[in-house]
């Protein structure tokens, strides 16, 4: 929702407000809507219009109170003459102590009006002003501040109150001013990678005639203090090319390489490159939707993940067998489907299953089952990890004899890598 | 900078619009070979229209021409004079241009600049005299090991021993028993070849080669770096495919690509890999590794066909 938009609309409402306020204080009850030209079709008793004020006032103030903008009405003394509940929060009063108070006392803790106030010039002009922004000091911390100002006119004496509305904008400005810095610092990277590529230049031609010049010191007629003074010169390039290295490494962005990849594909190139194959005596079982979409992500993970959770899988079974004793031959079904907007890739295996007590922590690092000094215990979380930078999940069910890790990868918009 | 002409057997033409560049590598040149330079794309080609040059080495950005279509002229104007770019950025992002104009030798500007590497390479570009590791190190260095291998028991045993070695010798080996494994394993199962040129040999097999399909590993050391080359003897190894496969990894759209991964790794993980070929006799791959890391950053692209 546009919050300028949510502002015009309301800003009707105040004014209507305003305006029945006015009229109900001096008692003259005529025309409401001065836009309308058209006197009421029917002639309204000074009872029912009464009611109808009050009750279009209490509607209204309920709105009023509602608006997270902070909303006054203040005089030609800049008094308040009323003020919505987002107003007496910042103020630090309550509701109904506002009323009377100066705005500028109130507002920025001021003695005076501020150097730049809006309804000042709305109240000298007769014009509103949008959206002037304005900062204030208050509590020590400078609060910025998006204002505008309307004016009430009252007859002859020109503008007689003025409705200001204001948005507190600091935390805004700040997200703004952050991305600017991190845009900058962005920039400021991809310079310094610049400059070291430029740098490399001059800075090989320095060392390299330094070099020559050490090499043969006779032919450049060079005696010995010559001798020691390019041996500094060649030291000095070599160090500021080592900068020079260190700032290039510094502003390297972690490489992406997303591709757009055929899951399938991938998945039983990656199961058949296997060694595990020809030594265990490991079916591997392939059911793989038709017409998969591509996929735009880093293959080289998904492979990383895959390569891990197969090897997981037959280490299971391997442990199965030698728990049971038995020679059920061991079976790991690859599956791949698309479901939800997402592909999926299954990977079920008949081994030992994940115990109960360990379901919770399979994902932690260097959490491991294995033996000490077989695995590292970190396959798994650096496998979640993996997924998760494509904007995937992971996860697994272990049940009846059969665990499932299953990869979820999204695509099209959701997709992290867009092409 | 001429008039001993005689005396060198082989002219170099420098072609850098930096002045700095073209006298430091002037200098170091000038006492081996005739040298000459250029400041622009065009200059280059005035003075290879007056006389000829066995070498032409370019710097990629100048104003007017760039590196890549100065060489791509020459090739096509003076096919014998062989070509290489030097260039102070990040040779990666040149690769593809190098696919484009069949350029195959980028020597990057590093700092301190690598005098004994465009030593090495340089000359093994005038000459064509490419093959064999002791020609890749500094005069303080030496080849250690030969080992034939014929089958992959014999790979085996000689990359446990390899690394062995380095460790013992050096108390590292880098990233090296990955490396070996890839190369390895290329030389012993994607080198030999039918004649309808399909793989003789299906990967991780047990096999042993014919007689005539050995592969020959060498291992060596100076006082800079450490070194080995792998030699199968059968050249089917081409510069494009080279190109084709490391262009395919550093744009990542070779990741799933059946081979090429060795090839790129490899690149990645050795501080140095130089590729010669002489088509369908022999392919080495040599891979080197500084002991300090004062030439690290950008790795060139040395690939030479005979």
């Amino acid at each position: 929702m546009n919050i300028s938009m949510l502002i015009a609309l309301f800003t009707g409402f105040v004014v209507a407000t305003v305006l029945c306020l006015v009229v109900r204080k001096t008692g003259k009850v005529h025309h409401i809507n001065a836009h309308d030209g058209e006197p009421p079709a029917a002639p309204v008793s000074e009872d029912a219009a009464d009611l109808w004020v009050y009750l279009g006032k209490q509607e209204l103030e309920l709105v009023f109170d509602t608006i997270p903008e902070e909303i006054c009405v203040i005089d030609k003394e800049y008094r308040v003459v009323r003020a919505n509940r987002s107003f007496a929060r910042t103020a630090g009063h309550p509701v109904k102590d506002v009323a009377g108070k100066v705005c500028y006392h109130l507002f920025g803790r001021r003695d005076a009006c501020c150097d730049d106030c809006p309804a000042r010039k709305t109240f000298k002009s007769g014009a509103p002003v949008l959206r002037q922004q304005l900062s204030v000091l208050r509590e020590d911390r400078v609060h910025h501040y998006e204002i505008s100002t309307y004016p009430v006119a009252g007859g002859n004496d020109g503008v007689y109150h003025v409705i200001e509305i204001r948005r507190d904008i600091t935390d805004e400005k700040r997200m703004f001013e952050y991305l600017v810095r991190s845009e900058k610092f962005a920039s400021i990277g991809n310079m310094t990678a610049g400059i070291a590529h430029e740098m490399n230049n001059p800075l090989s031609g320095i060392s390299g005639n330094a070099s020559n010049l050490l090499r043969l010191p006779q032919k450049y007629g060079l005696n010995e203090k010559g001798v020691s003074r390019v041996t500094a010169i060649l030291n000095l390039a070599t160090r500021a090319t080592a900068i020079m290295t260190d700032l290039l490494h510094l502003s390297r962005r972690p490489e992406q390489l997303c591709i757009l990849t055929d899951i399938n594909e991938l998945l039983t190139k990656t199961v058949n490159s296997l060694p595990v194959w020809g030594t265990q005596d490991v079916e591997r079982i392939f059911t793989l939707a038709e017409s998969l979409p591509e996929i735009n992500c880093e293959p080289s993970k998904i492979q990383q993940v895959i390569v891990h959770l197969t090897t997981n899988a037959v280490q299971a079974i391997r442990e199965r067998r030698q728990r049971d004793k038995s020679s059920e031959r061991g079976r790991i079904a690859f599956s791949t489907k698309m479901e939800n907007g997402l592909v999926k890739i299954a990977v079920v295996d008949n081994g030992c299953g994940i115990a109960e007590e360990h379901q919770s922590k399979i994902f932690d690092p260097f959490f491991s089952t294995k033996p000490t000094g077989e695995g590292t215990g970190l396959g798994l979380s650096v496998s979640n990890k993996l997924i998760e930078e494509q904007g995937g999940r992971l996860f697994f069910e272990s049940a009846n004899g059969l665990t499932m890790f299953t990869i979820e990868l999204p695509f099209g918009q959701n997709n992290i890598c867009q092409p | 900078m001429n008039g001993e002409t005689g005396k060198k057997e082989y002219s170099i033409l420098i072609v850098d619009d930096e002045k700095a560049i073209r006298m430091m590598l002037l200098d170091y040149l000038e006492d081996t070979y005739h040298t000459e330079s250029a400041e622009t794309g065009e200059a280059a080609l005035d003075l290879l229209g007056k006389r000829s040059f066995d070498l032409v080495i370019s710097d990629i950005n100048m104003p007017g021409m760039s590196g890549p279509e100065l060489l791509a002229r020459i090739r096509t104007l003076y096919p014998t004079t062989k070509t290489a770019l030097i260039t102070a950025y990040n040779v990666d992002e040149y690769i593809q241009a190098a696919k484009e104009f069949s350029i195959t030798n980028i020597i990057p500007k590093t700092v301190p600049f690598n005098f004994a590497e465009l030593d090495f390479i340089v000359r093994g570009l005038v000459t064509g005299d490419i093959f064999g590791l002791q020609r890749y190190l500094l005069e303080d260095g030496a080849v250690i090991e030969k080992i034939v291998v014929k089958s992959t028991a014999d790979a085996r045993k000689a990359q446990d021993h390899l690394i062995e070695l380095f460790e013992q010798r050096f108390g590292t080996s880098g990233d090296m028993k990955l490396i070996l494994d890839e190369i390895i394993t290329n030389a012993i199962y994607h080198a030999p070849v039918h004649d309808d040129g399909t793989e003789k040999y299906r990967e991780f097999a047990d096999i042993t080669l014919e007689p005539h399909e050995y592969i020959y590993i060498e291992c060596g050391f100076d006082s800079e770096k450490y070194a080995v080359g792998i030699t199968d003897c059968q050249g089917h190894l081409t510069k494009e495919t080279v190109l084709y496969k490391i262009e395919r990894q550093i744009t990542g759209e070779g990741l799933l690509d059946d081979s090429g991964r060795g090839i790129h790794m490899s690149r990645l993980f050795a501080d140095r890999m130089i590729i010669n070929i002489d088509p369908h006799q022999k392919t080495e791959v040599i891979l080197v590794n500084y002991f300090s890391n004062k030439y690290r950053g950008y790795k060139p692209l040395y690939i030479n066909e005979l």
